[in-house]
């Protein structure tokens, strides 16, 4: 078995609402290897998102541990966090969370500028995932002039700009009709399979599930089974 | 895509917020470099005023600086011819002027008005001062000045006197007696203070020389240099020449005899800065506002970033540059209403109200003082900096879950 790339255990993570503790993780432990493709299933406040952004490094848990890339995330610091999430990460959002004020082609160069990559190379890479996700002729297209679907693929485009090992992302689908919404997830599937990037989904889509090959059930902060298909 | 790019963009996503920010910058700066102009010109026109009285270089005996005359030319200055030559032999000097100061009673036999007079030596004393356009009525004194006087228009009014008619003059001499000369009233003029209208009396150095009988001294010589020449290079060297050819005096500059101009300068310097700062607190408050609301509009957008693997440096950077760059877009609009404005005031001819104690104000001609203009992009561009930095650095420590999920 290869190194795991995400490996967390014992995850506790609780929320303040007022006066009520919540706790939202009640002690996972997961393990996510590379290339894998992953939905994170259950009903709403099961934990899925919690999980999620406890493993994409955009919130710390309360206690227990979480590995990248064999490498001790708990004592990193928020700079070097930002980074991991820069360059080991990509991020794909439910509202799709383009930068309004950037084209297509300069919303998937933002995140390799913030790696320092000369802007031959940024834009070529761009061009690239840009036709990959099938918006070539798109580049210079303003966000808010896209549909939703055409919007998720460029935010897909974006999550892959720097050759992530792993891609998260928050039910995906949650705003595209289901056309659009299996086509988002075949291309996904298929950048997997062809990058090697692993995707871990949060979902209640069964169109989702359905494509995964790996299905973690969670309900009330625990996982209610880890099935992996076929 | 830099920081700057990226904050020009944002602006013109949110224009009616930009437009609205830039006119509080535009004012901001307009203010700082008009008001800057017209205080280089108050501190401008003040100076020259000054000179014009006082010259740029004063040589006084040595005695007077630290003492009152008890008697007229107690302290005077002995051989002044000799020294006059000495002081205009000197290549930075364009004139020397000498001048009697001296107090007595102006008569006409039916009134009586003391008055505070000053001997002069009426051609250089025109062409170095431009006392000549101080004449309001008859006209000024030629030659050596004979035996013609130019009375203040308030003493004159007191007197009841017109040029033309006749004044004795008394005064007492050096060495304490009394004697009288009879002048002619060659004409009035306004030396624009009230209380000096009323009683000054100008004449020439022959004249009150024999009104005083004290041939050959005089209260001080007023010294006026060419253009550009160093002030204080040039007293440096009229004292040694004055101090090798025997004589006890000293070369004072101006600025030390000039207490209202310091005065005046403190007071502008106070006035403005008062309302300088009320003005930059107002723009840094509004644009503090707008900032404000515009990370908590774009909190997503932060969020999204910051999951992206932008550094909260990286926030805090975007929002000041956004800060910087309408300050500068603010600056450029506030630049262009500024030059209007002041064509507009020059065309129009208003006459500044007179200066405290005076009796003529100026017309206003602003002029454009480039370090005007630049203190007013310095200052606006620290406003906008000081202004975004809170707002920015509230953006940059934004929690990133509660930034993706804030509505």
């Amino acid at each position: 078995m290869p190194t795991a790339l995400l490996e967390a255990h014992d995850l506790v993570r609780t929320y303040r609402l007022g006066a009520a503790v919540v706790p939202a993780i009640r002690g996972v432990s997961v393990t996510v290897g590379p290339g894998e493709f992953v939905a994170l299933q259950g009903p709403s406040g099961s934990g899925k998102t919690t999980l999620l952004n406890l493993l994409g490094l955009l919130d710390l848990p309360d206690s227990g541990t979480l590995r990248v890339d064999g490498r001790d995330a708990g004592g990193l610091s928020e700079n070097e966090r930002a980074d991991l999430r820069r360059d080991r990460y990509g991020f794909v959002f439910q509202t799709f969370n383009l930068i309004p004020v950037l084209s297509s082609e300069e919303n998937v160069e933002y995140p390799m500028a913030l790696g320092g990559r000369p802007a031959a190379e940024r834009r070529a890479r761009s061009r690239e995932l840009l036709a990959a996700v099938g918006l070539a002729g798109k580049e210079g297209v303003r966000p808010d002039l896209l549909s939703g679907g055409q919007r998720q693929r460029v935010a897909i485009a974006r999550a892959l700009a720097n050759r992530p090992a792993v891609v998260f992302a928050d039910e995906p689908t949650a705003n595209l009709d289901s056309h659009t919404a299996e086509d988002i997830l075949d291309l996904m599937r298929a950048l997997c399979e062809s990058n090697g990037v692993a995707f871990l989904f949060a979902t209640h889509d069964p169109r989702v599930v359905s494509r995964a090959r790996r299905v973690i059930a969670l309900h009330d902060g625990l996982i209610e089974a880890d099935t992996v298909v076929a | 895509m830099n920081a700057l790019a990226l904050g020009w963009r944002n602006l013109v996503r949110q224009r009616r917020r930009t437009v609205l920010m830039g006119i509080v910058v535009a004012f901001g700066f307009a203010a700082f470099a008009l008001a800057g102009g017209f205080i280089a010109q108050s501190f401008a026109g003040l100076r020259e005023g000054t000179i014009r009285t006082v010259g740029q270089l004063q040589v006084v005996d040595r005695r007077a600086v630290a003492a009152a005359e008890e008697t007229t030319l107690e302290f005077g200055i002995r051989d002044a011819g000799r020294a006059r030559s000495i002081i205009a032999s000197d290549p930075a000097v364009a004139s020397v002027l000498p001048r009697i100061d001296f107090v007595g009673l102006a008569s006409t036999g039916a009134k009586s008005v003391p008055f505070l007079g000053v001997g002069v030596d009426p051609e250089p004393e025109a062409a170095a001062t431009g006392a000549r356009e101080l004449v309001v009525a008859g006209s000024y004194v030629a030659g050596d000045g004979g035996d013609g006087v130019l009375l203040g228009t308030g003493l004159a009014a007191a007197l009841r006197v017109r040029p033309g008619d006749r004044v004795t003059l008394m005064a007492t001499t050096p060495d304490g007696s009394l004697n009288a000369v009879d002048a002619i009233v060659q004409g009035l003029v306004d030396v624009r203070f009230k209380e000096l209208n009323d009683r000054y009396v100008a004449a020439g150095t022959t004249l009150v020389s024999r009104l005083l009988q004290s041939e050959g001294t005089v209260s001080k010589l007023v010294v006026f240099l060419k253009k550009d020449a160093g002030e204080e290079a040039a007293a440096k060297r009229l004292a040694s020449a004055l101090a090798g050819a025997g004589f006890p005096v000293v070369v004072r500059h101006w600025r030390d005899l000039a207490v209202f101009y310091e005065q005046v300068k403190l007071l502008y310097v106070g006035i403005f800065g008062f309302v300088g700062t009320v003005l930059v607190v107002v723009v840094i408050l509004s644009a503090a506002i707008v900032m404000t609301m515009s990370v908590t509009e774009r909190t997503r957008e932060i969020g999204t970033l910051r999951a992206l693997g932008t550094r909260p440096s990286g926030i805090l950077r975007m929002f000041l540059a956004e800060g910087i760059v309408m300050a500068a877009l603010g600056c450029a609009a506030g630049a262009v209403f500024a030059l209007l404005v002041r064509a507009g005031l020059n065309a129009w001819g208003f006459t500044l109200p007179p200066p405290p104690g005076g009796t003529h104000g100026d017309p206003i001609h602003v002029q454009v003082y480039p370090l005007a203009y630049g203190a007013g992009l310095a200052v606006m561009l620290a406003t906008m900096a000081i202004a975004s930095w809170f707002p920015a650095r509230r953006a940059a420590r934004l929690s990133i879950v509660e930034a993706l999920s804030h509505i």
